[in-house]
């Protein structure tokens, strides 16, 4: 039979207690958020883990994330750099679900398949006093069943749930209605896995150094390279890969490049991975790629680079040190020319092109 | 009684052409539309009638849980091929409708990312032959110019079309003024030479040190600080005599900004950067709206796209057309600013209205850079 205890200002304190007492001897408990009600367990403890699991018909392998009771406590089950540290000081308490390298002190099954852990520190005083008198991670999985929406009301919740489910909670602490909060930004803060390429690993028979003073001065010697390299390679697939960080004048490189064949009105592809144009009527297409937001290597994999590896065809890649495996099938099938370039003061950069 | 003032029987028509108490009129004949758009990394499928969303389901509300507890195990963005199906299938169990009831299928085939808007079509190019149905091709943008109108399955916000309107579309790979003079017919005011507006935010969060989303980590730490602009970042091309964008130079001011402070300056200073910068990108699109409104002498504005779920911006921009004696309409629903198939649906339902079927299906093709001229009628 599950227990329901009603949680109010002068009852805080007796409500923690008795969820304390459960979630110690492996329990479930609904408990009210700055979002939606959540489902608590011991975040380290497997069969708590598990029941959480089967209550959630969740497949195992999906993460799952935990609540904290403040910033330095979250270095107890993700590791967090300097630069993420002041990030997360800003946004703290806050409905946001932070995810970050887990150091796997919390049950295995609550990491993602990249073993990372989603923390969360939320802006609601009961679940910080829990967690800080807990001393232990708790799970901070929203109230529903997989793929539903999540729950603001106790009552909602229970209509939707079927006996056998009822029969896993231990303990509802129910706080009446919450204000109708959307569920937690979750935010990535890792790092992209995808393996990027230095110039160093590749090997050019030459190399070219030029200096930029404007976007002007970068988009000319976009065009003067590529009239050099139709020269060179003619009609043979080309790879302009070109590295450099943001704000460094790889958009107006592209534009240079675009120039030349007389393709206007280039815009950013980073959101779409993608544009192609056409190249003067013919049937060969110009290809502007921008991989900056691919995270993972397997993304490759529905993007269908590699098909436009055909003769005619122009194409520049951003961010083209994120290629990685990828750049060998490039090499084999293309000509591919590698630039760099680097911010050195705001009206100077260098160019390094690599053939 | 008119006909005696042919004048003004004409002023009258024209004027009843206008106003669109359409909902009943389009429920009796109003078409069972599935609709789907793949333009980019959504898988997403709709049900409409009419304007109402009888289902829409899109991969992401799954995919959020992908790494987050999810169904399918896999983590992939775009991988439509692999989810067309089950999004299909999961659109009509959800509206209780099987493919035979269907009466036509709408497909986004731009702008977008060639390889998927490719699955979004070749899935409605079979459909199509399989209930012998007719196909309507829709342009993703004219989808979001209509999803302030977009209804949910009860027929609710009952807001009704308004001509000419001007809208403001900005999202992570699109920002564009478009003066929407009728049903259908679109003409580009202005759009972006370099970044979208979304991408500017997302790219300043990125170089803060912050995660994706960017838009609302920056809209957070703005609020933190009330929205002060203390950076005064330029705003490019704001004194320009057009209603272009760019904010490619915004991104590299900001780049500049940064690389004269310290770590510790900037971690003390994340509020009033991610605040400035939101301004500056936010003050531009105010102030180009406002310009287009002055000089098109058109005081409705729709605002589209994910940046349009800001608060900031809605706040400014109402406050900004409300004073301008205009009326001002943003999507009803969350998810109707992000891509999705439910807008998509509802330009269709317009364009079955208009009888702009695809006439050979071999003739549909992706067209990654698609104009919203190309679409306008």
């Amino acid at each position: 039979m599950t227990r329901t205890i009603t949680l109010s200002t002068q009852s805080i304190k007796q409500v923690i207690n008795e969820v304390l007492q459960v979630l110690s001897s492996g329990g479930l408990v609904i408990f009210p958020s700055d979002t939606v009600y959540g489902l608590l367990v011991d975040a380290t403890n497997e069969e708590a883990v598990k029941k959480l699991i089967e209550f959630k018909n969740r497949p195992p392998g999906k993460a799952i994330s935990v609540f904290v009771a403040d910033l330095n406590s979250c270095k107890k089950y993700v590791s967090i750099n300097q630069k993420q540290s002041a990030v997360l000081s800003k946004l703290l308490p806050g409905p946001f679900t932070m995810v970050l390298p887990s150091i796997h002190t919390v049950q295995k099954l609550l990491e993602s398949e990249k073993g990372t852990l989603g923390v969360r520190v939320p802006d609601f005083q009961p679940v910080l006093q829990l967690a800080s008198s807990f001393g232990k991670p708790i799970t901070a999985t929203s109230a529903n069943l997989g793929g539903s929406s999540p729950h603001y009301s106790i009552d909602s919740f229970i209509h939707q749930i079927s006996q056998a489910k009822k029969d896993l909670i231990d303990l509802i602490v129910d706080a009446g209605k919450l204000p109708r909060n959307k569920p937690s930004t979750v935010l990535d803060l890792t790092e992209s896995t995808v393996k990027t390429l230095r110039s160093g690993d590749i090997s050019f028979e030459k190399s070219n150094v030029y200096q930029s003073h404007s976007a002007q001065e970068t988009q000319n010697i976009g065009r003067e390279l590529m009239q050099g390299l139709t020269k060179k390679y003619g009609q043979k697939p080309l790879v302009i890969v070109l590295k450099g960080d943001l704000g460094a004048g790889k958009t107006e490189m592209t534009r240079g490049i675009a120039d030349y064949f007389e393709i206007e009105k280039i815009i950013s592809p980073t959101f779409v991975v993608y544009y192609e144009y056409a190249i003067c009527d013919s049937k060969s297409k110009f290809v502007h790629v921008d991989l900056y937001n691919i995270q993972e290597e397997v993304e490759f994999v529905h993007l269908g680079l590699s098909d436009y590896l055909k003769p005619g065809n122009v194409m520049v890649v951003e961010w083209g040190e994120k290629l990685g495996k990828l750049y060998a099938e490039f090499q084999k099938k293309a000509e591919v020319v590698f630039v760099e370039i680097m911010y050195e003061r705001e009206t100077r950069r260098k160019i390094i092109v690599n053939y | 009684m008119f006909e005696r003032i042919p004048e003004l029987a004409q002023k009258f028509r024209l004027l009843r052409s206008r106003v669109y108490t359409s909902t009943n009129t389009l429920m009796k004949k109003a078409k069972t539309i599935l609709a789907i758009d793949t333009s980019c990394d959504e898988t997403s499928v709709a049900v409409v009638r009419g304007r109402c969303v009888l289902s829409h389901v899109e991969y992401s509300q799954i995919a959020m849980h992908v790494k987050w507890g999810g169904v399918v195990p896999s983590i992939a963005r775009r991988a439509h091929e692999e989810r067309i199906d089950w999004v299909v299938q999961k659109a009509l169990t959800k509206a209780r409708l099987d493919l035979q009831s269907i009466d036509c299928i709408a497909v986004t085939y731009g702008p977008g990312l060639a390889i998927a808007l490719e699955v979004g079509i070749k899935k409605a190019k079979e459909i199509s032959q399989s209930i012998k149905k007719p196909i309507i091709a829709v342009n993703h943008m004219e989808g979001h110019l209509y999803s302030p109108f977009v209804q949910n399955s009860k027929g609710n916000p009952k807001t009704d079309f308004k001509f000419p309107s001007i809208g403001l579309l900005v999202s992570g790979g699109h920002t564009e003024l478009v003066l929407f003079k009728d049903h259908l017919v679109y003409e580009i005011l202005g759009e972006t030479r370099d970044d979208a507006a979304g991408e500017a935010l997302d790219k300043a969060a990125r170089m803060l040190g912050f995660g994706y989303p960017g838009g609302p980590v920056l809209e957070r730490l703005a609020s933190q600080v009330n929205n002060q602009d203390m950076y005064r970042f330029p705003r490019p091309m704001i004194g320009s005599n057009d209603f272009e964008f760019s904010f490619s130079g915004l991104k590299t001011a900001l780049l500049y900004k940064l690389k004269e402070m310290t770590e510790e300056e900037k971690n003390k200073e994340l509020q009033n950067l991610a605040s400035s910068f939101q301004e500056a990108v936010f003050q531009t699109l105010m102030k180009k709206t406002k310009k287009a409104m002055m000089q098109t002498g058109v005081n409705h504005v729709l605002v589209g796209g994910g940046v349009a779920v800001n608060k900031r911006l809605k706040t400014t921009m109402r406050a900004m057309v409300t004073a301008q004696g205009g009326s001002i309409f943003f999507p009803s629903f969350k998810y109707l600013n992000f891509d999705n198939a439910a807008m998509i649906g509802i330009v269709a339902t317009i364009r079955a209205e208009h009888g702009l079927y695809v006439k050979d299906d071999d003739t549909i093709d992706r067209e990654p850079r698609l104009s919203l001229l190309q679409s306008s009628i």
